[in-house]
């Protein structure tokens, strides 16, 4: 589907606008969604975005930029063979050695001279880049709570059960918002500790007295951790919740030492 | 001239060219700079506003089209449009290290009063004549749409620092970007190949 929202985002996009982490997670969708008229949009809006650039007036740069680049560029070629540069090289007769030895020193020089630049930039865009992921990840971690947070919340049959540390993590405390018609909870925790790289936290639901998996977890660096359980439709209702510590991907079973559990109220 | 066949011709010869530089042919590469350094020197200095610093990107974008030229698919736009896409993404890049975007100088320049061409590149009167239609276009846009247009495009501001820097509500900067986008394209509709073109 195809609306003016819709259009305003390519148009962002296309026109180079740095999208702002929402603008960006809502663009990524837009993207992802089959939109025959959205992809034959934008790379009209592109090339209409280009005609930004077209529109400035051209510039002769100096000859000593050219001579630059294939200065660097000329002994990759050499080396790799390629094309008709080396028909049109001059013959090395031509040159005395003394000015091979000082055409080297310069070229080696501007060489060395371009790749420590290119690494600057390249480490520049590394961190950049990896800020960039950061706070996109962050935002989606905060349009995801706060997605679950609504849906869980707009139920009218919400409970909410305290679950306390037990076992090995006395300092543990969870809040479970458990929607019996929707069966579905969502456990947001705190004080975990953190765990070995192949283990995890796993969820159970009890029913009867017995253990139902709800899922597992991760805490993050500090110890906080907001999930979602699995659907629960085919338990008949929810009368207790724990958490145990599991090997990662979790098991049928509880097998590890209980660190939350709570009494519905 | 018929500048609906200009471009897509300098096109399929500017990918051969690209095609030259995959298999490590020199003069492919300086025969693509000769054909648009200078263009991309004018985008470069109109973001960047100091020659040397403008040279460097232009020496740095061919250098990466010269790496990078496996990379290219043609099916996603043109030669030009690549190069000029890589000139201003260096270019901003540039800008933001140079200086704090909340720093930046207020108002901006207008492309369309710059000076006018330095010289001749490979093909000299065709570039001219499309620069001319581009300028065209963009000047037949309401001033406000341009100046957003602008501030996003050479500026490299997210919406935001466009509403700071105009003073208008976000909502009708995104408005204005989407209103002058839109003429923009149908302006330039006739020349757009779906195999791209600039």
């Amino acid at each position: 589907m195809h609306n003016d929202q819709h259009e305003e985002l390519l148009s962002l996009a296309a026109a180079g606008v740095r999208l702002v982490a929402e603008d960006a997670l809502e663009y990524e969708r837009l993207l992802a969604e089959p939109c025959a008229e959205c992809a034959a949009l934008l790379p009209e809006l592109r090339f209409a975005a280009t005609s930004l650039a077209s529109a400035v007036p051209a510039r002769t740069p100096r000859p000593a930029v050219k001579e630059a680049l294939l200065a660097t560029i000329r002994p990759a070629a050499s080396l790799a063979g390629g094309g008709p540069s080396r028909r049109s090289s001059p013959r090395p007769s031509a040159f005395a050695p003394w000015a091979f030895a000082a055409a080297a020193a310069v070229l080696f020089v501007m060489v060395a001279l371009d790749d420590a630049r290119l690494r600057r930039q390249r480490e520049e865009l590394r961190a950049q880049s990896s800020d960039l992921a950061q706070r996109v990840e962050r935002e989606r971690s905060e349009l995801a709570r706060r997605d679950l947070t609504t849906r869980v919340m707009e139920s009218d049959d919400v409970r909410l059960l305290f679950l306390g540390g037990h076992g090995p993590q006395p300092n543990a405390r969870a809040k479970v918002f458990w929607s019996e018609k929707a069966k579905r909870g969502i456990v947001v925790a705190g004080n975990l500790e953190p765990l070995p790289a192949d283990r995890q936290y796993q969820l159970w639901v009890f029913v009867d007295g017995k253990p139902v998996d709800a899922g597992v977890f991760d805490a993050d660096a500090s110890g906080r951790a907001l999930f979602e359980s699995k659907d629960l439709a085919a338990i008949r209702t929810a009368e207790n919740f724990a958490v145990t510590v599991e090997p990662r991907g979790g098991v049928p079973q509880p097998t590890g030492p209980i660190v939350l559990i709570g009494t519905p109220s | 001239m018929n500048l609906r066949r200009q471009p897509e011709d300098r096109d399929s010869s500017d990918a051969a060219l690209v095609a030259g530089m995959e298999v490590r042919d020199a003069d492919a590469v300086s025969r693509l700079y000769d054909r648009h350094a200078a263009r991309l020197l004018g985008l470069a200095y109109r973001i960047l506003g100091e020659t040397g610093e403008a040279e460097e990107v232009v020496q740095e974008v061919f250098l990466y089209a010269w790496r990078a030229a496996a990379s290219f698919d043609p099916s996603r736009g043109s030669v030009i449009a690549w190069l000029l896409v890589a000139t201003r993404s260096r270019a901003i890049d540039r800008l933001r290290t140079r200086r704090p975007v909340a720093a930046a100088e207020p108002g901006g320049r207008d492309p369309l009063d710059d000076l006018p061409a330095e010289g001749d590149v490979e093909g000299g009167s065709a570039s001219r004549e499309w620069e001319s239609l581009c300028r065209g276009a963009i000047g037949e846009l309401p001033a406000e749409q341009r100046r957003v247009l602008e501030l996003a495009f050479f500026d490299g501001l997210t919406h935001q620092e466009i509403a700071q820097r105009t003073g208008n509500p976000l909502g009708t900067v995104k408005t204005r970007i989407r209103l002058g986008l839109m003429k923009l394209r149908e302006r330039m509709r006739p020349y757009w190949t779906r195999e791209g073109n600039a």
